[in-house]
């Protein structure tokens, strides 16, 4: 079943065995706080902090505080809500969508992929919810009957779309999160040596035991899990995309959307695990498990999909140009050339042009260089948004309401902010919770790291090993 | 609508006349009335005052009408006996008239609860029957203006009236010296009379009148009078520098005369030619088809050429800008004898002159000039006033009242009337707040609103028109002309002083006459009461040639007019027609000035007067302005807390105006220097041209004569069965209405842009006003815009130009613009983006093609905004009601006295929430349930939406298109495939209001 | 009573799955196999019949299909029907979406349910395992012992030889 030729580089290093694997993973849980962790988390905290006051007075004062007008009924609000949606593309997807295709060194990197997910969709979701005139009615969007009647939501809107979409996404992606967690929290549980953890991981791990009926239902429950959730996060950017594509503005009202978003998505999804991996496997000494192998092959997907993004964006433009409409060919003249050329530009050069430098395996396979790359991606793809959303709108039907957008300091607080609230989420994360998928990590351990496990240790030490753990009401049976 | 006007007091006038009289005598309790009420509780009738209670209730009910945007209500007090013609939510209306600065309107005042809150036209009136000025209907927030005075002060301390009136009574009696009573053109005959009678008693006496922006000269050169000027009978129109459809004279009267020459149909394709060479660029140059860029300097050598044409005569005449159209404009007069009208604005005696011989030698008189029936409506006489001020200073004037007049702060002398003043024993001001003036005199003794007067006018020999009270006063304050009674010793007040004047015009039983003419609110039967001196010597065709010094700027009157109106935010903030600018004046110039100094659009400049006076304001970028000159609005750069709304909104201009032989020229020298200052302009619209969309269409009546079906293109969609209409091509059939279908007609060429419309919505709709910082953010709230685009000498087939320079130079305007209005609102699109995007269904189509909303399920996603090709839908970024922030911004939303002007039939709307436009669904359901009541389906025209309704041209024409009855289902029938078009029909929204297409009748 | 199991302890997955064969030829019942981590083919070897769990995952999917049309169905076009952007009540095509997230919505949920139920898991504080070491690095084969029935000697030397780096007896207390 799982077959891998000889000569492909050993996907875990360092002659790892089953239980280094186990003490790698689990010191990060197990021992206290690392210098570095905290003082990450403290900066993560005042993120959280700008998050919270520019949330306040948006929610005392009104929308007002924002930059948007008239003209410009959404800027950095939706241009945030889909970037971070897009990030969280990328987790579902290399936990779902290369099981699926049997890739094994997403085994990994899948964990920590998913938990950006999650974090990234909860950053996301702030947004819609902010962005309303009168956020405390937010729940109006679910079919609940209005209060004074049997008055339903509108099913022909995309937005509401997006919250089925989303909420969906959130849950399916959690669930898929917490099965993978249930055995290596088992394994923590077992190691635990204070009462409360043990007490909590025990909680956590659902009585978990590892037996083999256990694990062949497990292996089912994460493959259709894994079957359900690929067509699932390909729909959720195809939805968010039909908020735009539905719509009758020009630069929005695009049939090419719902796969250039997804492709999007998955790019600047790759960026970000990229940007994460690469300070964690650092942070916590994880290079045997991420390797550079991980990190190129990571790039050859942002490679594809930048091209395919690149792509998208000339079609627009031929497009443009083919269907004859006035207002479509101005629409994409003023991207390139309007008052915000700029932001265009960003995007085209982050987007479009730094990735093609993937092609030179040097630079796939260096570390600096694909960090900064990841990071340009992210910044390009979030222009990318910029640039449909708000020139879109600012210059559209009729030259009479065309009007400029400028962010207050509250667009901006609300934007770093989420950077605290994801930073935060993903520090106690990885403080707490085991970054690595131990069980999988272990499943590929023979396969895919040259060494047996075999005679690696001599059985006189597991003996007296075993007979010191062995609980009282065991006998040793070799005496 | 003619049916529910209520006679004032009718009922209980001819029942029980006794009573009644003592009733009207205390018409205005020089007390509260509150405390009146209980005073007269006991009284022998046992009847308890009616206006009392309105008023009480008035106050309640606004704070009950406040209930629906969430606040609480504070107070409400029910009615123990319900007054006589009053139901709680019934509106009464009564006919009344407003009148400034020349601005006429015949008007029905909305009540509810007795809370005047609405001006709506007066249909009976032959001048302004269906429509209103602009003004006018602004004018109902000076009732419920805070700042207005609310007890007379002496020496700026509160006083009573019994001493202000012992005070002035006895230094009235002995005063030595003459005694000049000023103010602006007063237009009623009862008050002139009355002021006259007043200075009988005193040895010297004068009635000095001036008006800001005056017509001394005009009227010099006719005779006392303005000539009866009929554009209606007009086919070519010559004006030089005259804004007669903006603020010239009578601009609503003459509005409606002039569209009459411009309305067009195929059966009908003739239409005026409109000549007009002007400086600024004026909202009459906007309609003109023929529209010339001149300099003050130069109005004299087109008019003496027009003249020597015309008259033979062989006036010298300097170098003619443009001698080619002159002549042309001169040929068509010449080949119009009788049909042609020739109007300048000039303020210069002798070019009037020329100009009322050249209308006589075009056969005018009598035809397009109504020699019959002169304007009254400006009648300030330059020299009088500035003789008056010399002698001010001269300290020989006694005593100075001034009622209506400013002249502290619009009079070219303003220095000289301040000083003036100190020297003048007795000095009163009728005046509504301390202003300019009034905070220098002794006296301030504060008039009632006009809404709260008795008062009788004459706009036009033969036409008289009465203005009765709405409201009892809100303040203790006193009617000048009852003031002017009690202090000559009269016991009549002036209610029935009137009613006295009319018994000499009456007809047949007086009561029954008087109750009639108030009912109507005119009387056109050509009557005429009016004193008017009309002994005044004709000037000679000789003109007093302006120096052209350095740069010319020449003074006009922004939206809110001459400045009496500056506290008024709704006027405020309305856009002007052509620069789209609110709050403010600024410094109007020709991109060629603008490069040559190195401007841009607002940068701050110094602008050094003639007089040394200095005043900084930004610079506005006017395509159109005439080179080497300027303009600038005045009214602006008030600084007194009596009318906080314009402290620090832009800067005066008055002191720019000339003084040349004893007559005020709106126009003088200016310097200009760049500062390195900027403040920003706020205008509603910052981009100006159409960039060669299919958004807005216009034609030539000559093409449109040839063939009434080629003037409009249409866009047709490639389908596999050839060009398809887009509306044919939908995924689903349409919803069939009914009952009703709703819809709108916008004639393009009746519409002048003269925003009417824009504050006729503000009032109907409870609209709030958000500032010049949030006008500068986007975010103003009219429902109602007319957008105005430039002509641009760059469009899509400027092959020469790559495509993104061509884009480029096509947002650039030409220098001398042809110009277009396109009134713009909720399209109410029978298949609209907005509803099908809102994720709660809060807005949706209504079975008669309304599109809704419904505000309080609105959570504000903004989607339906952005998803709206035609923006306009509009979002409360902020609380505006009871927001500290705008407090002297939406007055209407934060006090209980400015609450009290809300229309308690709409919806106060809640922070977050989308509003727009909704057709006035109030008034469509008051309408059908009226029909419901009295069975039957409601009436073409009876159903008006507030902006159709108070539009002067009628440009817009509102109505039910499944009546085929319906004047609209008529003009859709008739103009389907020629004038008629939808904005944006290729996307298919299939909107319920259709323009026509605009036709120029260009040589 | 208490239970009592051998424990047979192996350090990797291919020595395990050739001990279950042999130990399964010599006719002895395994009660269970406990591994740090899935160990392929022992599904086989162990007899473990295929999960049904897909069959359910696919009816959630159903129900949530159907769930999803009937509730837009009747608010849309019967409860509350509005005229919304000239589209008829049932638009279909609209529905998509929202039909589509529900499906995968009820699937993923039913299904882990159904796991969570078949497997007994819940949330609990005490766990008894058979050998800790069986999340770390061991691979635990249990038989159960009857009392005078199984040969110890027989069964400890049978695991032994199987490749058992060691082999414990524990009770379970009932």
């Amino acid at each position: 079943m799982q077959h891998t030729s000889p000569i492909r580089e050993p996907l875990i290093t360092g002659g790892k065995t089953y239980h280094d694997i186990t003490e790698d993973v689990c010191r990060q849980v197990e021992a206290g706080p690392n210098p570095r962790w905290a003082a990450a988390f403290g900066v993560a905290l005042i993120g959280l902090a700008i998050f919270f006051y520019s949330v306040y007075r948006t929610l005392w004062f009104g929308i007002g505080e924002w930059g948007l007008n008239k003209t410009v009924g959404w800027a950095w609000d939706i241009t945030n809500f889909v970037w971070w949606v897009g990030i969280g593309h990328a987790g579902t997807l290399i936990s779902a969508v290369l099981l699926l295709f049997r890739q094994k060194w997403r085994s990994s990197i899948n964990r920590a992929a998913e938990a950006m997910t999650i974090f990234a969709v909860i950053c996301a979701a702030m947004f819609p919810v902010l962005h309303m005139g009168r956020p405390w009615l937010a729940y109006w969007v679910l079919p609940l009957p209005n209060t004074f009647g049997s008055l339903w939501v509108n099913f022909n809107s995309p937005l509401l779309w997006d919250v089925f979409a989303i909420s969906t996404y959130f849950s399916v992606s959690l669930v898929f999160w917490y099965i993978g967690l249930v055995p290596d929290f088992a394994t923590i549980r077992d190691r635990a040596t204070g009462p409360i953890a043990r007490r909590a991981y025990s909680f956590l791990s659902l009585g978990w035991t590892g037996s083999a009926k256990s694990w062949s239902r497990y292996e089912t429950v994460s493959l259709i899990l894994a079957g359900v959730a690929t067509p699932l996060v390909l729909s959720v950017h195809t939805i968010v995309s039909m908020d735009f594509a539905t719509s009758v503005i020009p630069g929005w009202h695009t049939t090419i959307f719902p796969p250039y978003f997804v492709a999007g998505a998955i790019f600047s999804g790759f960026a970000m695990v990229l940007t994460l991996m690469l300070i964690t496997r650092v942070v916590f000494k994880l290079e045997d498990y991420i390797t550079v192998g991980h990190v190129e092959s990571m790039n050859k997907i942002i490679m594809t999909t930048g091209s395919i993004v690149g792509i998208a964006y000339t079609t627009e433009f031929f497009i443009a140009w083919y269907s004859g409409v006035t207002y479509e060919q101005y629409e994409f003249i003023n991207r390139a050339t309007g008052p915000y050329w700029w932001a265009y530009w960003t995007m085209m050069t982050c987007n479009v042009v730094t990735p093609q430098l993937f092609w030179f395996r040097k630079i796939r396979r260096s570390l600096v260089l694909t960090f900064i790359i990841s990071i340009f991606v992210n910044i390009g793809m979030w222009f990318e948004r910029f640039v449909i959303i708000v020139i879109s709108l600012h210059r559209d039907y009729l030259p009479s309401s065309w009007a400029m957008f400028y962010p207050t300091w509250i667009d901006v607080g609300i934007y770093v902010g989420t950077f605290g609230l994801f930073f935060t989420l993903f520090f106690l994360f990885v403080k707490f919770f085991p970054v690595i998928n131990m069980a999988e990590v272990k499943a590929i351990l023979k396969s895919s790291s040259g060494v047996t496990q075999h005679g690696h240790h001599p059985h006189a030490n597991v003996v007296h090993g075993a007979a010191t753990d062995l609980n009282t009401n065991t006998k040793h049976s070799n005496e | 609508m003619q049916d529910r006007i209520k006679y004032w007091k009718g009922i209980e006038e001819l029942e029980n006349a006794p009573e009644f009289e003592k009733h009207a005598r205390n018409e205005f309790p020089e007390f509260l009335p509150v405390n009146e009420t209980n005073a007269e509780g006991a009284s022998a009738s046992g009847k308890t005052h009616r206006r009392d209670f309105l008023k009480l209730l008035g106050f309640s009910m606004a704070a009950v009408s406040l209930a629906s945007c969430e606040t609480p209500v504070r107070k409400a007090i029910p009615y123990l006996n319900k007054p006589v013609d009053l139901e709680p939510g019934v509106a009464n209306w009564y006919a009344s008239t407003f009148y400034q600065d020349g601005d006429y309107n015949s008007i029905l005042v909305k009540t509810r609860e007795g809370r005047p809150i609405k001006i709506e036209p007066n249909n009976q009136s032959a001048l302004t029957s269906y429509g209103t000025s602009p003004k006018a209907q602004a004018s109902l927030l000076g009732l419920y203006d805070n700042n207005r005075l609310r007890y007379p002060l002496i020496k700026n301390k509160e006083a009573s009236w019994e001493k202000v009136d012992k005070e002035i009574a006895s230094r009235l009696a002995n005063v030595n010296g003459k005694v000049a009573f000023v103010s602006s053109t007063v237009i009623s005959p009862s008050t002139k009379q009355l002021i006259n009678e007043f200075g009988s008693r005193f040895g010297n006496f004068e009635h000095v009148m001036y008006d800001a922006n005056s017509a001394s000269g005009l009227l010099s050169a006719n005779g006392g009078v303005i000539p009866g000027y009929d554009f209606s009978k007009a086919s070519v129109i010559v004006s030089i520098g005259a804004d007669f459809l903006g603020s010239w004279v009578a601009p609503i009267p003459f509005a409606k005369q002039y569209i009459q020459t411009r309305k067009v149909s195929s059966e009908n394709p003739a239409m005026s030619r409109h000549y007009q060479f002007e400086t600024r660029f004026s909202m009459t140059g906007a309609n003109a088809d023929v529209r010339v860029p001149i300099k003050p300097s130069e109005e004299a050598a087109v008019i003496t050429a027009i003249y020597n044409a015309v008259t033979g005569s062989g006036a010298a005449a300097a170098s003619v800008p443009n001698a080619a159209t002159v002549t042309a404009a001169i040929k068509e007069l010449q080949a119009n004898r009788g049909k042609a009208l020739v109007v300048a604005g000039s303020n210069d005696p002798g070019i009037q002159a020329m100009v009322t011989s050249i209308n006589r030698a075009l056969g005018a008189e009598g035809t397009t000039i109504d020699t019959a029936a002169p304007y009254y409506t400006k009648q300030g006489n330059d020299a009088q006033m500035i003789r008056l001020i010399n002698e001010m200073n001269a300290g020989t004037v006694g005593a100075v009242l001034f009622y209506d007049a400013n002249p502290v702060y619009n009079h070219p002398l303003a220095a000289k009337v301040a000083s003036g003043i100190k020297k003048v024993n007795l000095t009163v001001s009728f005046a509504d707040r301390a202003n300019e003036t009034a905070a220098l005199v002794e006296y301030i003794t504060p008039d009632n609103h006009y809404l709260e007067s008795w008062n009788d006018f004459e706009p036009k020999k033969g036409y008289l028109s009465l203005a009765q009270p709405a409201i009892n006063p809100i303040f203790t304050t006193r009617q000048m002309q009852d003031s002017l009674l009690v202090w000559s010793g009269s016991r009549t007040n002036y209610y029935d002083y009137i009613r006295n004047n009319w018994r000499k015009i009456s007809t047949g039983d007086f009561n029954e006459f008087w109750d009639h003419t108030v009912h109507d609110g005119v009387l056109e039967n050509g009557t005429s009461m009016l004193q008017v001196n009309t002994n005044v010597v004709a000037t000679a065709p000789v003109i007093k040639a302006i120096k052209p010094t350095g740069i010319e700027a020449v003074l006009y009157e922004k939206a809110i007019g001459t400045g009496d109106m500056a506290n008024n935010p709704w006027l405020q903030e309305m856009p002007d027609p052509i620069s789209k600018a609110t709050w403010g004046n600024y410094v109007a110039m020709p991109r060629g000035m603008a490069e040559e100094m190195q401007v841009v659009q607002g940068d701050v400049l110094k602008v050094t007067m003639a007089n040394g006076g200095v005043i900084e304001l930004p610079a506005l970028v006017q395509p159109g302005q005439a080179a080497g000159t300027v303009s600038i609005a005045v009214g602006y750069g008030r600084k007194l807390e009596s009318m906080p709304v314009a402290v620090g909104v832009g800067a005066n201009a008055y002191p720019i105006a000339t003084v040349v032989d004893n007559a005020v020229f709106f126009t003088g020298p200016v310097k200009l220097e760049k500062t390195n200052a900027t403040s920003p302009i706020a205008q509603t619209q910052t981009h100006h041209t159409i960039m060669g969309r299919l958004i807005v269409q216009e034609s030539t009546l000559n093409k449109y004569k040839a063939d009434p079906k080629a003037v409009t293109e249409y866009v047709r969609v490639a389908t596999h069965e050839g060009p398809a209409k887009p509306t044919t091509i939908s995924l689903w059939d349409d919803y069939e209405y009914k009952d009703h279908h709703w819809g709108m007609v916008v004639d393009l060429n009746s519409c002048i842009g003269c925003n009417a419309c824009v504050i006729s919505c503000q009032a109907e709709n409870n609209i709030p006003v958000v500032g010049k910082a949030e006008v500068l953010n986007r975010r103003e709230m009219h429902w109602m815009r007319i957008d105005r685009y430039y002509s641009s000498d760059t469009n899509l087939e400027s092959q020469d130009l790559g495509v993104v320079e061509r884009y480029d130079k096509m947002e650039d305007p030409a220098d001398n613009p042809s110009v277009i209005f396109q009134p713009m609102f909720c399209q109410h699109c029978n298949h609209a983006p907005c509803e099908t995007v809102c994720p709660v269904a809060a807005t949706m189509h209504s079975s008669e093609g309304l599109n809704q909303m419904a505000y309080n399920r609105c959570v504000g996603t903004r989607y339906c905004a952005n998803n709206c090709p035609y923006k306009v839908r509009r979002f409360n970024w902020f609380a505006y009601p009871n927001n500290e922030k705008f407090v002297n911004i939406n007055t209407t939303m934060q006090t209980d006295l400015g609450k009290m002007v809300l229309n308690p039939d709409v919806v106060v709307r809640a922070r977050g929430v989308m509003e727009k436009c909704s057709f006035c669904v109030q008034r469509i359901q008051l309408g059908k349930l009226e029909a419901k009541r009295e069975n039957r389906r409601p009436v073409d025209g009876e159903i008006q939406t507030a902006c159709a309704q108070s539009c002067p041209t009628n440009a817009l024409v509102f109505g039910d298109m499944l009546n085929p009855e319906s004047k609209i289902s008529k003009m859709l029938a008739h103009e389907q495939g020629e004038r008629a078009f939808h904005v944006l029909e290729e996307i298919n929204t299939q909107p319920n209001v259709t323009y026509l297409t605009k036709i120029r009748n260009l040589a | 009573m208490n239970k009592k199991y051998i424990l047979g302890i192996y350090d990797d997955e291919d020595i395990l799955l050739d001990a279950i064969e042999k130990i399964r030829a010599a006719g002895t019942k395994i009660y269970d196999v406990f591994s740090p981590y899935p160990v392929h083919g022992i599904d086989d070897v162990l007899g473990i019949k295929r999960s049904r769990l897909p069959i359910a995952a696919f009816i959630f999917g159903l129900c949530g299909m159907s769930f999803a049309l009937w509730m837009m169905i009747w608010m849309m076009g019967f409860d509350w029907p509005m005229i919304i952007g000239g589209k008829p009540h049932i638009s279909l095509p609209s529905f998509i979406p929202v039909t589509f997230e529900l499906t995968v919505l009820f699937s993923a949920f039913g299904m882990v349910w159904t796991f969570f139920i078949v497997e007994r898991m819940i949330p609990t504080f005490r766990v008894n395992v058979f050998d800790k070491r069986s999340t770390d690095d061991k691979f635990v084969m249990a038989i159960e012992v009857k009392e005078g029935v199984t040969d110890m000697k027989a069964l400890n030397n049978l695991l032994r030889s199987s490749g058992a780096i060691e082999v414990n007896e524990k009770e379970v207390v009932k």
